[in-house]
């Protein structure tokens, strides 16, 4: 119904989203796990970037359960709290990018796709939150 | 200038910079200044050289294959021109797997860390990191582990093990012996369980007489013994007998070995100089010393005698056991003799027989012997002298009889009989080189065989046999591992042949030969492998498989 100013897009990027987490962190992580046996990385670094790689999990699903709620519930203030997280997120995935100790291709395109998605979602919560 | 030659010995000490360009990258160039064959990228190589190559031994140059993108050198012979000339072609390599390295934030990833020049500065932390037989990455942790075996070795008991130095309460219970050269070294330390003898020559003066500690006494047995390494309990060394060597080698057995005698100097000789020690140490089963005795030898030296040959010796029984010879432990060695014994007399067989023990001769060379030649070949002056047979050597000897007519047969044939086979021929042989007396069953029986040299056509003739050969023939298997087969007597046979002695008419003289031969045959079957079963598939249906039809 026309009352209804839930985005059904960004309901429907937020569930590509949590298909796609689930994905991302078993790539990453096996990823993680082969750097670590085939080229030398010392402990230090390892545990910095598994560290960075936990705590990314960790908000992207606070950040999608926020924006999820936000989103149904047609509450500004979760939406709004949800796109302060996702530049955050966003700066993590650019961390992946560029500063990781190796940096393969496959970190590349996974983290890339990541970046694609918050960058869609970014532009549909500004409009939904000017729709609420 | 004198910074630009430090900054030159700087760059020394650092070593070659890494060549990181693939352009000048060039593992073929191994002469100097010369152009290397088939070398494509040596850069000493003119056009004229390449074309007379045959074929480019490093056809690509590249960086590490992991990353992603990388610089590549081509080098190719390019044989269809005349004359042939190399191709150089600088590329971008492009890795298409996935997992290629598109970059790195950690320098040394991808290259060897040059190791550190030692300067005055590090040299002391270097050489704790790597100062050892080994070392890991990771100095700290081998600390720790040291650290652990002292405190998980503080609560055990304590007991020698074989190898293990005797320990005294000074140091070590020293058994001088040569090292390198012939001089004796003080620094040896005896083994427990390891019988040793050594002899060695130690310089001496008679001036010095009473300065040099190793010729005295008290050197030898001074500190004690302890009883458990690293423990308070002592055992002290006793003097088990002193003998006196004179000057010109005349031995002297003392009653009273109580008596400590220290070198002193008499009428220009120096006197009671120790020549040769002899340890005996009494152990338990448990791994601990009881007993401790030395035998010394006594010498004296005189004023133009520079250096003496001390010779020592340390032995271990264990406590309750007498020291058995063995002759190989489990299986014979080859070279040591055979063991053999006798049932004990006034023992009714066979009942009995397998909880007597059986009787050995001490002496391990006289246990199983045979006739030993002499110069003079003479049977009959033989003298009795006999030989040990030892393992695996097989050994023949004899002599000659010279027979008249008036030496009777009978006690001829008996002079013979005790001649070949000695006086006292044993009845078993110990089937393996420790096998105890008491272990009947462990003993092999001699089998004696009879055999007469004549054709017996003339059975009823009641000639006079006389023995003329003994063969003992031992015949021996391989038993135990392949590895490690261990010789193993399984039967022994002593074969007597006996010829007829012909009555010779008066004034005439017959020689014969008379032998005895020791003869070793291996019997051993070969090995044969055993094989594990082939698994076997054991597949049942559970017994409701079928439950609605049956």
């Amino acid at each position: 119904s026309s009352s209804q100013m839930s985005s059904v897009l960004l309901q429907l990027l937020f569930y590509i989203n949590g298909i796609y987490l689930i994905f991302y962190c078993l790539a990453t992580l096996a990823l993680l796990l082969y750097k670590s046996q085939a080229f030398s990385y010392p402990e230090d670094l390892l545990s910095v970037d598994l560290t960075l790689f936990v705590v990314t999990a960790i908000a992207e699903v606070l950040r999608l359960c926020l924006g999820v709620r936000g989103n149904l519930t047609e509450e500004e203030s979760l939406l709004g709290l949800s796109l302060v997280m996702t530049v955050g997120s966003t700066f993590l995935a650019v961390y992946f990018i560029v500063w990781q100790t190796y940096v393969l291709k496959t970190d590349i395109i996974l983290n890339t796709v990541l970046l694609v998605l918050y960058g869609m979602e970014s532009i549909l919560k500004v409009s939904t939150i000017a729709a609420f | 200038p004198p910074e630009t030659s430090a900054a030159v010995l700087a760059r020394t000490r650092r070593g070659p910079a890494p060549v990181t360009d693939v352009a000048k990258l060039c593992v073929c160039d191994l002469l100097v200044a010369q152009c290397d064959v088939n070398c494509c990228c040596d850069p000493d190589c003119s056009a004229a050289d390449f074309s007379l190559f045959t074929t480019c031994s490093v056809p690509v140059v590249t960086g590490d294959s992991h990353l992603c993108s990388q610089k590549a050198a081509i080098y190719s012979l390019d044989v269809e021109a005349n004359p042939p000339e190399r191709v150089f072609k600088l590329i971008d390599q492009v890795n298409p797997s996935i997992f290629c390295i598109h970059a790195t934030n950690y320098e040394q990833a991808l290259t060897f860390s040059s190791p550190e020049i030692p300067t005055s500065e590090n040299f002391d932390q270097l050489l704790k990191q790597f100062g050892s037989g080994a070392f890991s990455a990771e100095p700290e942790r081998w600390d720790m582990n040291a650290d652990d075996q002292n405190l998980s070795d503080a609560n055990e008991t304590y007991r020698y093990q074989y190898g293990v130095p005797v320990q005294t309460v000074d140091a070590f219970l020293r058994l001088p012996s040569p090292v390198v050269s012939s001089w004796c070294s003080d620094g040896n330390p005896a083994g427990f369980l390891v019988n040793q003898a050594t002899k060695c020559i130690r310089s001496v003066s008679v001036e010095k007489c009473n300065d040099i500690q190793a010729v005295s006494m008290l050197f030898y047995i001074n500190s004690s013994i302890l009883a458990v390494p690293k423990s308070s309990q002592m055992v002290n060394i006793s003097v088990q007998s002193i003998v006196i060597q004179s000057l010109n080698g005349m031995r002297t057995l003392l009653n009273d070995s109580d008596v400590l005698r220290l070198p002193m100097i008499l009428d220009g000789l120096c006197i009671n100089v120790v020549l040769r020690v002899s340890y005996h140490i009494t152990y338990t089963d448990a791994g601990e010393i009881i007993e401790a005795a030395a035998a010394f030898v006594l010498g004296a030296i005189n004023k133009e005698a520079l250096s003496i040959e001390q010779s020592f010796e340390i032995s271990f029984t264990q406590v309750n056991t007498t020291p058995v010879p063995l002759s190989g432990n489990p299986g014979y060695v080859v070279g040591l003799p055979v063991r053999a014994g006798f049932r004990p007399q006034g023992y009714p067989f066979p009942v009995e027989i397998m909880s007597a023990a059986l009787l050995l001769n001490t002496n391990k060379y006289s246990q199983l012997t045979i006739l030993q030649s002499t110069a003079s070949q003479d049977c009959l002056a033989a003298q009795g002298a006999r030989a040990p047979v030892l393992f695996g050597y097989n050994m023949i000897s004899g002599c000659k009889l010279r027979i008249t007519a008036a030496l009777k047969c009978q006690p001829l044939a008996q002079a013979l009989l005790d001649l070949l086979k000695g006086q006292s021929f044993p009845e078993y042989v110990a089937s393996f080189g420790n096998s105890q007396a008491q272990d009947v069953l462990d003993w092999v029986p001699i089998t004696h065989l009879y055999i007469s040299e004549q054709r017996i056509y003339n059975t009823f003739q009641s000639s006079c046999q006389i023995p003329v050969s003994l063969e003992i023939e031992v015949k021996w298997t391989k038993y135990g591992s392949l590895v490690n087969p261990q010789a193993r007597i399984v039967n022994v046979t002593a074969t007597i042949t006996t010829t007829t002695l012909k009555q010779l008419p008066s004034g005439r003289e017959r020689t014969i030969l008379i032998t005895s031969s020791v003869v070793f045959t291996d019997v051993s079957s070969p090995a044969e492998p055993g094989y594990k079963a082939w698994p076997t598939i054991n597949a049942k249906l559970p017994f409701d498989f079928f439950f609605p039809f049956v």
